[in-house]
């Protein structure tokens, strides 16, 4: 369970970046809209597990966070990429490029050699 | 591990700091979070209440959000500690004389095994302060003369220079008797007499000036130079910085100070730490009247070495032996059969070796002792505390708590008893060692332990408070929950009788039969010393002085020396209260004492170095009526046996029996020290004594006049028929009167047997006072016990009670039940004492190992407080009113 979970994590943690890449500075409610909407409704996640992920990014200083006004001027707590944060997302995505390559492969239909 | 990774789990340490607010933060974040999503809701057409399910639906709570969050923050392990921690230290403070009782009885034991544990690493563990301490081994002489294991000069010489492929280098130093005078103040001491490469080998430099060297150290008489300590150089000189160049009285010589070893160098042995250093050259002018630099025999050198890199000390010992057979084919009548060994130094060449392991030894075994009685007085404090939670427990148990849980906790708690013990025990050790050191014992060595807390006392101190914590604290807490639930639950105790839980019982068992063990032994030093007061010493030491000089040391001559001798003999014979005074060179009991070969007449044996041994002294006329020996024949010396008359001796009755069986000794003549010296007749007979120690059995003795053997190392006896406390001062102005720079000591003749008897002494008090501790411990825990078991029974009582019980069955039912672990404890502790005080056999002067009065005594101590420990729970039992009782559910 542990196991899937780590890659649920990394996985979440891969999609926050990216969002923060695309968007800049925004709240969790935000992200979590967010990323809901890119997948086109295909996944449905509990918003509450977004909030260890974001911790978890922060202790690691990929992300900052800081407190502001959200568009309906209510506070809400915003969270920004910062340079090593940039730096593993280009990372992660070119892993993430290379894993799903070689995935590709193998569900490919064979191809006679 | 990652660096992003590190740097995550010290935000999530220091995160365990300043929680409130960060939690409050999150509140906060997720009522954003939700108001945002109600308001995204809203405007999607939901009803408010619709929009607000909806949001916290998809949030998946806030409890299980903050849960999760919590978890990715922290550390949940070490927080739940924390929470054990504190909830430990919490229920501590609720009991506070359970608390105080604890940490005392611990911080005793723990205090105590730390400042015996500060021995044994000065004594084995803490290397010799010089560089590379671990080539340094020290060359023992098996056949040393008079047991000692030391070398002379001719032979260090030869050994130095025919080992130059294993050693780097021997060196060599002996401890020379000194009278030291500067600024008008006189001081016996003592110092090294060192070889000129000493310093050079051990590769230690002067924190002032410089140290000796090979070049102070060639000319025989010719280096009039010393190097001070760093402890005398504060002494002596105030710590004054321009110290070099300044002189010292020494032996009646002046000597210039060349330098100031650093704080911390006490030279090469651990017990012995000179206070001044001088080159082997001056030997001469440092022991006056006694050159012994060219002498083979002569053998008073301790040699040390450094190894060779790469040169194992068995190699080196081989080398070395080869050598001592070349020495002995070159020199048989010096170097028969001398062997030699190397063992590590710091032992006076491993000579104190065996004894310093025996004595450490000895006192660890006691001090753990001590401990382990604490640790199980409070497993059995801390198992009763558990028993009070056995509902609690039970209900955590059944609600799902992990055993291994719920056993942490209770261990947390323990674990802050072991720590402040420790620390508490740290504090005790530091005052006992400050105590130690300053208490000088009763001997003339220059004793001097350097005992402190390094870090090695430090782990020592940590790991034994954490093993106790974790020892006793792991059993109660694993017995505590292993609960019964269902009976637990309902309260009910799971017998209606005492709980006969065998371990518990066992622990008193254990108690008592330690604390018996120990003041058995305790006792039995203690009945020894009574014994020793009455013991056959050969001499009366009651109503006596003694007054030590040694006139060589102050560059008497032999005719000054007489003179003086004479004249303060006269002095003190007129000195009102004296009835008889007389000067030996060396008094009863002294470890000193030395054995030389004597050549009976008639009996010569093949080979000189064969020749048999009789304890040897001189002294002058009326020294066995001043010490109080009695004479058996014949007569004592007188003024007439001078230089010019037949050289005479007085012989005991042991040496009289044992050469001549059967005869009359007197007239009969021998020899003694060699063939070539002159025959002595023997005049009289004195009753036999003890000469070097209270234990040793009846040593043939001679006795020389002082007239015809001269020496200036002398002691003079006194007998008075008043307070011999008056005559001390009075002596000792005598003295000052004759030669006011001459140091001498004077003290009651009493003061002698305090050093042989100083093992029984510190044993006595030693077992003594842990025996007493021991006992305390046992009635603690007794005491503990017998009222747990008491308040677990109200109810049963209270039935008895009723049903018609009477207050004094009660009372005997509870304290038998209380007292049978305690009489087993005894019986086995009575059958262990039997064993192991045979041991100590030889530290009890005759006193059986059995000695009826010590064991019947100490059990009936023991009983009888066991007892009381038991009464005072057992009056309240039968107290206990059964209507209360009944009720108190």
């Amino acid at each position: 369970m542990s196991d899937k979970a780590d890659v649920w994590q990394g996985t979440l943690a891969l999609m926050v970046l990216k969002t923060l890449e695309a968007l800049g500075p925004l709240h969790g409610y935000g992200i979590a809209r967010r990323i809901e909407q890119t997948s086109g409704g295909l996944l449905s996640i509990n918003y509450g597990t977004l909030y260890p992920a974001l911790l978890k990014l922060e202790q690691e200083g990929y992300i900052s966070s800081e407190w502001g006004a959200s568009d309906n001027n209510r506070k809400a707590k915003f969270y920004k990429l910062t340079r090593a944060g940039r730096k593993q997302l280009t990372k992660e995505t070119r892993e993430w490029e290379r894993t799903t390559a070689i995935l590709a492969r193998f569900f490919a239909p064979l191809e006679e050699s | 591990m990652h660096v992003r990774q590190v740097r995550a789990w010290f935000v999530r340490v220091s995160s365990l700091f300043g929680r409130a607010r960060r939690e409050r933060e999150l509140a906060e974040e997720l009522e954003s979070h939700i108001q945002m999503h109600v308001e995204d809701n809203l405007r999607a057409g939901m009803s408010l209440e619709e929009a607000r399910r909806q949001a916290l639906v998809k949030l998946g709570g806030v409890a299980q959000t903050t849960e999760a969050w919590r978890r990715q923050r922290g550390l949940p392990l070490i927080e739940t500690l924390v929470n054990d921690f504190r909830y430990g230290l919490r229920r501590l403070t609720k009991s506070p004389a359970f608390t105080f009782i604890a940490v005392l009885s611990l911080a005793l034991g723990i205090g105590a095994n730390t400042a015996i544990f500060s021995l044994v690493n000065t004594a084995f563990l803490r290397p010799l302060p010089v560089e590379r301490p671990e080539q340094i081994v020290s060359v023992t002489n098996t056949a040393g003369s008079r047991g000692f294991p030391a070398f002379s000069y001719p032979n260090f010489k030869d050994f130095r220079e025919r080992s130059r492929d294993v050693f780097e280098d021997l060196y060599a130093y002996r401890f020379s008797p000194l009278n030291v005078s500067h600024d008008g103040t006189s001081e016996r001491l003592w110092g090294y007499v060192v070889t000129g490469n000493y310093f050079e080998v051990l590769g230690v430099k002067a924190a002032i000036g410089r140290t000796l060297t090979p070049d102070d150290d060639r000319l025989p008489g010719g280096h009039p130079v010393t190097v001070l300590s760093y402890e005398g150089w504060r002494r002596r000189f105030g710590g004054d910085p321009a110290v070099v160049g300044k002189s010292l009285i020494v032996n009646g010589r002046s000597f210039t100070v060349v330098g100031v070893m650093p704080q911390g160098f006490y030279g090469t042995e651990i017990i012995a730490a000179p206070e001044l250093w001088f080159p082997v050259a001056m030997q001469a002018e440092i022991e006056v009247g006694n050159s012994w630099l060219d002498k083979r025999r002569v053998e008073n050198l301790l040699i040390q070495g450094r190894l060779k890199p790469g040169i194992s000390p068995e190699q080196a010992q081989m080398t070395l032996n080869a050598i001592a057979l070349q020495l002995e084919r070159e020199f048989p009548e010096d170097n028969e059969g001398k062997r030699v060994i190397l063992s590590s130094p710091g032992f006076i060449s491993g000579m104190m070796r065996g004894a310093v392991i025996g004595f450490t030894g000895l006192l660890m075994v006691v001090v753990a002792f001590v401990l382990l009685l604490a640790c199980i007085n409070l497993a059995n404090l801390l198992l009763a505390r558990a028993a009070e939670r056995r509902r609690e427990i039970a209900v955590r148990l059944a609600l799902g708590a992990s055993r291994f849980r719920l056993v942490q906790q209770l261990m947390a708690e323990s674990m802050l008893l072991a720590v402040a013990s420790g620390a508490c025990g740290l504090l005790l050790a530091y005052w006992l060692i400050d105590l130690a050191v300053r208490l000088k014992p009763p001997v003339d060595v220059p004793l001097a332990i350097n005992l402190h807390l390094d870090y090695r006392v430090m782990v020592f101190t940590c790991a034994v408070s954490l093993a106790t914590g974790l020892l006793f604290g792991l059993l109660p807490a694993w017995q505590a929950t292993k609960v019964d639930l269902l009976p637990a639950l309902k309260d009910e105790s799971s017998s209606g009788v005492l709980q006969r839980s065998w371990w518990k019982s066992g622990l008193i068992v254990l108690q008592v039969a330690l604390s018996l063990v120990l003041l058995v032994g305790g006792g039995l030093m203690l009945r020894a010393l009574q014994r020793a007061q009455s013991l056959d010493l050969g001499f009366n030491p009651k109503n006596a002085v003694e007054v030590s000089f040694d006139l060589r040391l102050q560059g008497y001559e032999q005719a000054r020396g007489r003179e003086f001798q004479k004249r303060l003999l006269e002095r003190v014979r007129a000195l009102p209260g004296v009835q008889h005074a007389g000067f030996v060179d060396l008094a009863p009991v002294d470890l000193h004492f030395s054995r030389d070969s004597v050549f009976i007449e008639g009996q010569m044996p093949e080979r000189e170095s064969r020749a048999p041994r009789a304890m040897v002294s001189r002294a002058s006329h009326g020294y066995f009526q001043a010490l109080g020996t009695r004479l058996v024949q014949g007569r004592d010396f007188t003024e007439r046996d001078d230089e010019k008359s037949q050289p005479v001796a007085i012989v005991n009755e042991t040496f009289a029996r044992h050469f001549w069986p059967g005869e009359d000794p007197l007239g009969k003549r021998f020899r003694q020290g060699g063939t070539e010296m002159p025959l002595l007749e023997v005049v009289g007979v004195v009753e036999d004594g003890k000469y070097a120690g209270l234990n040793e059995a009846p040593q043939p003795y001679v006795v020389r006049p002082l007239a015809q053997a001269y020496t200036g190392a002398n002691t003079l006896i006194i007998r008075t028929d008043r307070d011999p406390r008056e005559l001390l001062a009075t002596v000792r102005n005598e003295v000052r009167l004759l030669d006011p720079h001459l140091p001498s000591s004077a003290k009651l003749l009493e003061e002698r047997l305090a050093m042989p008897l100083l093992p029984v002494r510190v044993a006595a008090s030693l077992l003594g006072s842990f025996g007493l501790l021991a006992l305390a411990l046992a009635a603690i825990g007794i005491y503990g016990i017998m009222s747990y078991a008491v308040s677990r029974r109200t109810r049963e009582i209270g039935i008895r009670m009723a049903l018609g019980a009477q207050a004094s069955h009660v009372l005997r039912l509870t304290i038998r039940q209380g007292m049978a672990p305690v009489l087993f404890g005894v019986a086995i502790g009575l059958a262990a004492a039997l064993g192991l005080t045979r041991l100590a056999k030889n530290l009890l002067f005759g006193v059986s190992a059995a000695d009826p009065l010590t064991y019947v005594g100490v059990a009936a101590l023991l009983t009888g407080v066991a007892l009381l420990a038991c009464y005072v729970p057992a009056r309240r039992a039968s107290k206990v009113d059964p209507l209360v009782a009944l009720r108190n559910e």
